[in-house]
């Protein structure tokens, strides 16, 4: 995926400027209930559909010294209000990582995480599904807007996270009561290439 | 040493005497006034007393589930209370009635749909049986601090631990606010906090443990209903009546998690027969309703409390009872005796008593 170089107010996802970026679809695919990190989780889970969110859309642009990524999804439009709907963008923190666990010990992840109606992004260090603690000097930025029965969310953070050259995407989906590892995650890193 | 490792392991342990517990919620105030005033925590009662029999708090909580499969040990699914089922923490019409000009028409009344209204407390007094023999008792809760804390082994982020006074606290900053917590807990005492994100419960009062301060639910109670104590230490009453007279028992056991708060039984009047006389053979509370609050053995410890108190009107003489009386209110405080009051804000806590 190639982050384009632009200026201008990329944090809003409605702005003009990313209607020139390239559009890449990401397959996802629930996290595997045998990954899940607690019994609990599992015997609670084990007969409940989640992860069910197949398909997201990312665009990605750069003003040089923030990258900026747009995640698009289908919303699943049941109420929910206990639980939000969620995203994020993944990065490895050390050379690669595996996915389909969002991460573990040796090689854990970085997530830019967004959630519906929480104060600001977070950035968490991700060891497993779940598994997760929170980095209290990031620096990320994010905006949400539903419309059209479709979420578009802008993550950023600094730019130097693009040498990480791969990037990943995980959704929730607040409907079904998602959290946690209980999520669609992609398939495959996809490369991020700065133009 | 397995020996010197156990030893320091120590369990606080609450017994409530729901013969004493008049349901003034003196305790559920001084929680709320002490811990849950900040953002997020209107709808907080980490101490509640409800009327039993009564759907309680969050509503229905007793079919809720969640704890623990005793005889294959998993994890049983629970349901994740919701903040329609906590209810309370209404917002009221103050405005209007106040400063709206109604001179006096408009009342206060909560802000939220008539309709499933619901919060702590809201079946108070209903109980249940017929004139002239309805009944009911009061029933105080909070976090039991389990043994086997569910809540604890639920959660992906580890944001839970048990201290080495037993205490289950949670780490706000570790926290996901995931809620697997409120879901897996059979007592259904997690509540959410929607505006930091975060689970929150009874800490037992760690800060004040720490500088020899009984909790506020324990040294606030004006019945004397409530004891606070470590299980091993023999001297304490909470260990003579939960293990030595085995006269307090936990709620709902069956749910696996080991919970620390105990409950002396109530015991309850005779029923009335139609023409009014005394049906001495019969208790007015139906002992299978206590069974399924406390298990089998509330029969026993109702039987000896009985016994104890038969003894005492022939003359005699019981340890038993002169605790539950606890005519020194301190004896309630276990080793926590230090008066708050005499604490300086800032300070180690250790100079009062
Ligand atoms: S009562 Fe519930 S929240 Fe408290 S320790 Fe037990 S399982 Fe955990
Ligand atoms: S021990 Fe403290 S925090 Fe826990 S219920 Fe009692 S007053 Fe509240």
């Amino acid at each position: 995926m190639k982050v384009a170089k632009l200026t201008g107010a990329l944090a809003d996802p409605a702005a003009a400027a990313w209607q020139s970026v390239e559009n890449v679809r990401v397959s996802l695919a629930p996290v595997a209930l045998e990954a899940q990190p607690t019994e609990y989780i599992r015997e609670a889970w084990r007969d409940r559909d989640y992860g069910q969110t197949a398909e997201a859309q990312v665009k990605a642009a750069s003003d040089g010294d923030r990258l900026y990524l747009r995640v698009e999804w289908a919303d699943d439009p049941v109420p929910n209000h206990e639980f939000q709907d969620a995203v994020s963008a993944i990065f490895p923190t050390n050379g690669s990582g595996v996915l389909a666990t969002m991460g573990d010990a040796e090689k854990p992840l970085a997530l830019w995480f967004w959630e519906q109606g929480r104060p600001g992004p977070l950035r968490l260090i991700s060891s497993g599904p779940g598994v997760v603690t929170k980095d209290a000097t990031a620096n990320l930025g994010a905006n949400g807007v539903l419309a059209n029965g479709r979420w578009s969310v802008v993550l950023s953070g600094p730019a130097d996270v693009a040498q990480k050259r791969k990037v990943a995407l995980a959704v929730w989906n607040g409907s079904r009561d998602e959290r946690a590892g209980l999520a669609a995650v992609s398939q495959e890193w996809l490369p991020l290439e700065m133009e | 040493m397995a020996a010197t490792t156990e030893a320091k392991v120590r369990q606080l342990a609450w017994v409530y005497d729901l013969n004493k517990c008049i349901g003034c919620q003196t305790c559920s105030v001084a929680c709320k006034v002490l811990w849950t005033r900040d953002e997020g925590e209107k709808h907080h009662w980490w101490m509640s007393v409800n009327t039993m029999p009564g759907l309680g708090t969050p509503k229905a909580w007793e079919t809720m589930g969640g704890g623990v499969d005793t005889t294959t040990g998993k994890p049983l699914p629970g349901h994740q209370p919701t903040r329609e089922e906590f209810g309370g923490g209404f917002e009221f019409n103050y405005d209007e009635v106040f400063y709206g000009g109604t001179s006096g028409k408009a009342h206060l009344e909560p802000q939220a749909p008539r309709e499933n209204r619901w919060a702590m407390n809201w079946d108070e007094d209903q109980g249940a049986g017929e004139w002239p023999n309805s009944y009911y008792f009061y029933l105080p809760r909070q976090c039991n601090h389990c043994s086997n804390p569910v809540c604890m082994t639920a959660c992906p982020t580890g944001a839970l631990h048990k201290t080495d006074d037993g205490l289950v606290l949670r780490d706000e900053e570790t926290c996901m606010g995931d809620r697997f917590c409120m879901e897996a807990c059979p007592y259904k005492k997690v509540y959410f906090n929607y505006e930091r994100h975060v689970g929150q419960q009874c800490i037992g009062c760690f800060p004040r443990i720490e500088a020899g301060v009984a909790p506020a639910c324990v040294r606030q109670c004006p019945g004397r209903a409530v004891f606070i104590g470590y299980l091993e230490d023999e001297d304490s009453p909470v260990h003579k009546l939960v293990r030595e007279w085995k006269i307090a028992l936990p709620l709902h056991a069956e749910a696996g998690t080991g919970p620390n708060v105990y409950y002396v039984p109530p015991l309850s009047p005779y029923r009335l027969n139609e023409d009014m006389s005394i049906d001495t053979e019969t208790p007015r509370i139906p002992p299978e309703y206590l069974e399924s609050l406390f298990g089998p053995s509330v029969h026993q410890a109702l039987a000896t409390l009985k016994s104890e108190m038969d003894s005492v009107r022939e003359g005699g003489s019981s340890e038993m009872l002169k605790t539950l009386i606890a005519y020194k209110w301190q004896e309630l405080l276990g080793p926590f005796t230090v008066d708050p009051a005499t604490l300086t804000p800032g300070g180690n806590g250790h100079q009062g008593a």
